[in-house]
């Protein structure tokens, strides 16, 4: 382990040094680009990429282990007059971030083989990247904004990357649209926080609350409309009505990236702001907000698996299951009251999305590798794939059941977490939420099951050959499966890091 | 020096070895995995020798051993389970005659098996070293929990070997139902296992700090802890409830040892090779049950009503066994209902108070057993596997071998004397008898076990003329297969056993002439350390006892003499009604004779047919309640959820037209509605 007095000798914008990696890797795939535009060796821009985003990783995970904004070396570390913050929380998901993007890169080497403008996408991909960790990192609402478009704008665009599939252009116009609309409410819902309490920083936006509240009206319709623009990030009813078609136009492993970082984001800039801005002591007179996320939750959880229940493509299933552990997720603030222990209910979300970036992304990688294959995308097209390629579909198989919540990954962990935080708070709307995350676990387990039912049972029902195994891309959903399957053993290692971040919060 | 102690283990294990190899290499090997049986059955025997040799304070003053091998499982704040070993005169009698009865039918085999060029012999050789591994480490088991563990094992290993030729049809039909019937029994086994280890937190037979020690002191008086607190919650005393757990042990028994009702499974286990029914009669699968009694015996003395209902049932499965053992066609048929019926005289004295009279007819019945069931191996090669006795006869002057070593096992089934039967039958009766005439209970079923002596006599001796004596009455029979050595060998060493082993506990000549010849007595008493420290000798389990002794014509000796007068004496009648009826040249079949009764006989009193009612006519309907429930109720429900959300998905989906301006408005009305839920609740406006 690195000495903490190496710490302190750093200064305090090093804290950032995450975010700004990836800021300057995406700079100089653009300066890549721009020396030769016409460049065909694509090799260099994914290497640069992936060196990118994993030394990001690499720096945040040191970061994570010397402790650096934590309370044991002294506290969050506060930039720019408090309007960003560094602490356990915003490394936690940034090292989320990070390392979905490196997943996502190498996978995209193979993925984009043959197509143009590959430097546009790795630099869209990489600014999204900086935008999730300075969201991650918002300690304003002003710099939360410009965050999320940052990470918002160059999705749009890598949604539609596929210029010439209908598909893929029409869902990035969609999430365009209704991303305009959300940003709207966003803006709207901030300017009507700013208008009652006059800041605009988190804290002292609570500070000011604190002194007393003017006009609960306005300052009502602006927390529920600041939820509204989060939920949009997060992918929650409803908010969600881009998700199913983005995630199914996008290249799958932007699909991934967005459904897992993407999502993190969104639940990483609701975390701070909820609990910093609008402590339920303050506002519970004018909102209760946790009951509004614990609508949110049980609405996005049953609508996200019922609709996943009747699809018929795989990668729209994971769609909609990605909106469904959307739901999983808001557990952990829906709960985050009194009686409960908060900091155990926030971590237990974390540790959610901690496992989903891996097994999820995973996943949606799988059906990147079979998209490269060209095999068709539909449940039946999946009939007997693991004759041909079992190491992938073993892969597959752990993410999907881990996901299910079965024990074979992290996922299992991750959910009985959430099951024990609800217990602890003990509460009805509490058991509500868990007897939902129950049953909506089981029916996750029978959609999930056909994929591998196809996959490992059905016979095939062509001739198919799976002519190569693209490097890249196995290397991406083998390690996936593998750091996911390792979470269920190593969970303590991560749920301890997790718990005392969220804790440091309150 | 090392003592013979450190290697009981061994004694198990040298089997289970052979069951490996036999079982990996078999089918490389010269004799298909029989050699490696051989030799490990030979070791055992060896080993086993020393270990009685040490036991006997021949070679060194330790006689008795105890040891935890392996604790698997360690209780927090509860008991503990371990595997661990327990050597006393007992057991170490048991191992001899185990090993020894394993290594004979091993060597059988060849000829039986080999020689026949049957196929699958290297599961056969694993089957049968797996069966005695299973035997031996439960003869040597500590506790209940590992006895049961084994006596499971056992179970399996018959399993296997009765439906050896699984491709015809009724070998595994039988080993089915030899399976099922003592798992039935085993079931309560079960229970009454959980129940010990609830009521005593040991499992433990030996010691103070074992079961029957505990459940001593809480009937004297001195409740142990542990005990108290389980009985005050169930508010039963401890005898009550001490007869309950003994009962319930008491059911693996009579399914194992065959007992009436649980005997059905034995007969139809001939359809297992020969040798197998060899070793599951002589010393395995049915010898377990007995032995396990003699194990807890000290637990049994404690309470008179379960040693009472051992006794009743002991001595009615004698006799009942008999009656259907004097119809039989079948060499094996017969053979079979003499075991049913011996094994009740053993539990006839277990439960008269007969702990040694029990023990001896153990071991004479092991090796005069053991010997008929090979020369019945040995005719059936001869006949070209044709086991019916109408069709055999004359066989004696082709097979002299077989027919003198027969002869003198049957000598001493039918307990004529000086044969070894002849002794320890006695024995059973006269303890029946003298613990009997203070106790009506007792006195029934040693009139039952009786007039068992005269039927044996004559079923015995129907079978040794039929088979052996007249004319021939078949061409096989003519002119019938020869046998080899290793046919001849097992029966050389087993005949002149039969025929002398009676002499290791002469009871009567004991008290007659004074003479101290009562060895088997002597060695179950046991020496100064397993009277006091393990609490397994023979003096612990006099004081127990819950009989007094009376006699007859005024004294111990007249009332010795008298019994076994009359053992002997209804022993011959039924040996000289058989020779009436069928010692001439031309026999014919008399059990028309029997009118009414014969249909009885030849059915076994129905009780075929009565347990197949029970699980046709009870349990399979039962089955089917609880199956629609399942299928209707518990499936429909789920069903019902899974349609319920499907169709509700599919709505769901519906929702997503796929176009944006929907969406949008969409979008819009749920925030609206939010809004103004919360606006009213909120009281914004």
């Amino acid at each position: 382990m690195i000495p903490l007095q190496t710490q302190s000798t750093l200064p305090d914008w090093a804290a950032l040094a995450p975010a700004i990696l990836l800021g300057l890797t995406a700079l100089t795939l653009f300066l890549i680009d721009s020396i030769d535009p016409n460049d065909e060796s694509p090799s260099l821009l994914a290497g640069v990429a992936t060196l990118g985003s994993v030394l990001a990783m690499v720096v945040t995970g040191w970061y994570l282990v010397a402790g650096t904004g934590m309370p044991r070396t002294g506290g969050a570390i506060e930039l720019f007059s408090g309007q960003l913050v560094v602490d356990g929380m915003s490394l936690f998901f940034t090292f989320i971030f990070t390392s979905v993007t490196a997943l996502v890169t190498v996978a995209s080497y193979d993925y984009l083989s043959g197509r143009p403008n590959q430097a546009e996408y790795y630099a869209l991909v990489l600014l999204a990247a900086t935008g999730m960790s300075v969201m991650a990192s918002a300690n304003s609402l002003a710099t939360a904004f410009v965050a999320l478009e940052l990470s918002s704008l160059p999705s749009y665009g890598l949604v539609a990357y596929l210029k010439n599939d209908r598909g893929s252009v029409e869902a990035g116009l969609k999430y365009f649209l209704i991303g305009a609309v959300s940003s709207a409410v966003l803006a709207y819902g901030i300017s009507l926080v700013y208008a009652s309490s006059g800041a605009l920083q988190l804290d002292a936006v609570a500070e000011a609350l604190s002194m007393g509240i003017q006009n609960t009206g306005v300052l009502g319709v602006g927390i529920l409309m600041v939820a509204g623009g989060f939920a949009f990030k997060t992918a929650s009813v409803p908010f969600h009505f881009w998700a199913p078609e983005a995630y199914e136009g996008a290249p799958a492993p932007i699909s991934g990236f967005l459904s897992s970082a993407s999502k993190a984001a969104g639940f990483v800039l609701a975390f701070r702001v909820f609990v910093t801005a609008f402590p339920l002591e303050v506002v519970a007179g004018t909102i209760d907000w946790t009951l509004a996320f614990t609508v949110l939750a049980l609405v996005t959880m049953t609508l996200g698996n019922f609709a996943a229940a009747t699809q018929d493509k795989v990668k729209r299933m994971l769609a909609y299951s990605s909106i469904g552990h959307a739901g999983y997720a808001l557990i952990g603030i829906a709960i985050v009251t009194g009686t409960a222990n908060q900091g155990y209910a926030l971590g237990a979300s974390m540790l959610h999305l901690f496992v989903y970036g891996f097994m999820n992304t995973g996943a949606f990688l799988f059906v990147a590798l079979v998209e490269y294959w060209g095999v068709g995308r539909t449940f039946e097209d999946y009939n007997g794939l693991a004759k041909q390629a079992p190491v992938a579909c073993f892969a597959m198989t752990i993410f999907l059941f881990s996901l299910a919540g079965l024990p074979i990954g992290g996922g299992a962990l991750s959910k009985w977490a959430l099951l024990s935080a609800t217990a602890s708070a003990a509460t009805l709307s509490a058991w509500l939420l868990a007897a939902a995350l129950i049953v909506n676990s089981a029916l996750s387990l029978f959609y999930y099951s056909r994929v591998v039912k196809a996959m490992w049972i059905e016979e095939p029902a062509g001739d198919f050959e799976v002519s190569s195994h693209p490097t890249g891309l196995y290397a991406a959903v083998v390690g996936a499966a593998i750091v996911t399957f390792l979470l269920l053993p190593a969970f303590g290692v991560v749920s301890g890091t997790a718990f005392d971040a969220a804790a440091a919060l309150f | 020096m090392v003592s013979a102690f450190e290697f009981v283990p061994a004694i198990a294990v040298l089997p289970l070895v052979s069951f490996v190899v036999a079982l990996a290499f078999g089918k490389w090997m010269p004799k298909k995995g029989a050699l490696a049986g051989i030799f490990a059955t030979a070791g055992s025997l060896l080993l086993s020798i020393w270990t009685v040799l040490t036991v006997a304070g021949i070679l060194g003053s330790e006689t008795a051993y105890h040891e935890e091998i392996w604790q698997f499982a360690t209780g927090i704040g509860t008991f503990d389970l371990h595997l661990g070993v327990f050597v006393d005169p007992l057991s170490s009698l048991m191992l001899l005659i185990v090993s020894l009865i394993s290594l004979l039918v091993f060597v059988f085999s060849l000829g039986y098996m080999n020689d026949e060029n049957e196929t699958g012999l290297p599961r056969y050789y694993a089957s049968l070293s797996l069966f005695s591994f299973s035997m031996l480490a439960f003869v040597f088991a500590d506790n209940i929990l590992m006895a049961f563990m084994f006596f499971e094992l056992v179970g399996l290993c018959s399993f296997l070997l009765i439906g050896f030729w699984f491709r015809e049809d009724a070998p595994p039909s039988a080993a089915k139902k030899a399976f099922l019937v003592t798992r039935f029994g085993d079931f309560f086994f079960l229970i009454g296992v959980v129940g010990i280890f609830a009521t005593f937190g040991t499992g433990l037979f030996v010691t103070e700090a074992g079961f029957p020690a505990m459940a001593e002191q809480a009937i004297s008086g001195e409740m142990p802890g542990t005990v108290a607190d389980f009985l005050e919650p169930l508010g039963m005393g401890a005898q009550g409830w001490f007869t309950i757990l003994g009962l319930l042990v008491l059911g693996g028994v009579v399914g194992k040892s065959a007992q009436f009702p649980l005997h059905t499974w034995l007969p139809d286990a001939m359809e297992g090779p020969t040798p197998v029914s060899a070793l599951i009669h002589a010393a395995t699968m049915v010898a377990a049950g007995v032995y396990l009694v003699a194990r807890m015996y000290g637990f049994y003395l404690l309470t008179p009503t379960t040693m009472g209902i051992i006794a009743l049932i002991g001595g009615f499965t004698a006799l009942f066994a008999a009656t259907m053992g004097v119809v039989k066609q079948e060499l094996k048929q017969v053979l079979a209902y003499s075991t049913i019926s011996q094994y009740g005289y053993m539990m006839l004295a277990l439960g008269s108070g007969g702990y040694v009279a029990a023990v001896f007819h153990l071991t004479t019945h092991a090796v005069f057993k053991a010997l008929l069931f090979l020369g019945a191996g040995s005719v059936i090669i001869a006949m070209h596997h044709n086991e019916n006795m109408w069709d055999m006869g004359g066989l004696k002057e082709k097979m002299p071998v077989t027919y003198w070593t027969f002869l003198s096992g049957s000598l001493a089934l039918a307990g004529i004397f000086p044969f070894a039967g002849f002794w320890s039958k006695d024995e059973v009766l006269y303890e029946a008898l003298i613990h009997g005439l203070g106790d009506p209970v007792i006195l029934v079923a040693w009139a039952m076990g009786l007039l068992a002596v005269f039927l044996t006599g004559f079923y015995t001796f129907r079978m040794v003329f039929l088979t052996f004596h007249g004319e021939p009455r078949t061409d096989d029979a003519e002119d019938p297969h020869g046998v080899r050595w290793n046919v001849k060998l097992p029966l050389g060493v087993l005949g002149v056993l039969a025929a002398t082993l009676g002499f290791i506990n002469m009871v009567p000549v004991a008290k007659l002439t004074g003479a101290h010849i009562d060895f088997l007595h002597k060695w179950l008493v046991g020496s100064e350390i397993v009277n006091a420290e393990f609490l397994t000798g023979l003096h612990v389990y006099e004081d127990l006892l819950p009989y007094e002794s009376a006699y007859i014509a005024g004294g111990e000796v007249p009332t010795l003499l008298i019994s076994a007068a009359l053992s002997l004496g209804l022993a011959l009648a039924g040996v000289g009604l058989a020779y009436r009826l069928y010692a001439v040249p031309e026999p014919v079949e008399h059990t028309k004779k029997l009118g009414g009764l014969r249909t009885l006989l030849m059915h076994n009193y129905y009780q075929d047919e009565y347990q197949v009612w029970l699980a046709e006519g009870v349990t399979l309907p039962l089955a089917r309640v609880a199956d629609t429930f399942d299928q209707g109720i518990i499936d429909g429900v789920v069903n019902g959820i899974s349609s319920v959300s499907l169709f509700s998905g599919d709505r769901i989906r519906r929702i997503q037209t796929g176009v944006v301006s929907n969406y949008a408005a969409l979008l819009t009305i749920g925030l609206a509605l939010l809004l103004i839920a919360f606006g009213i609740v909120g009281g914004w406006f």
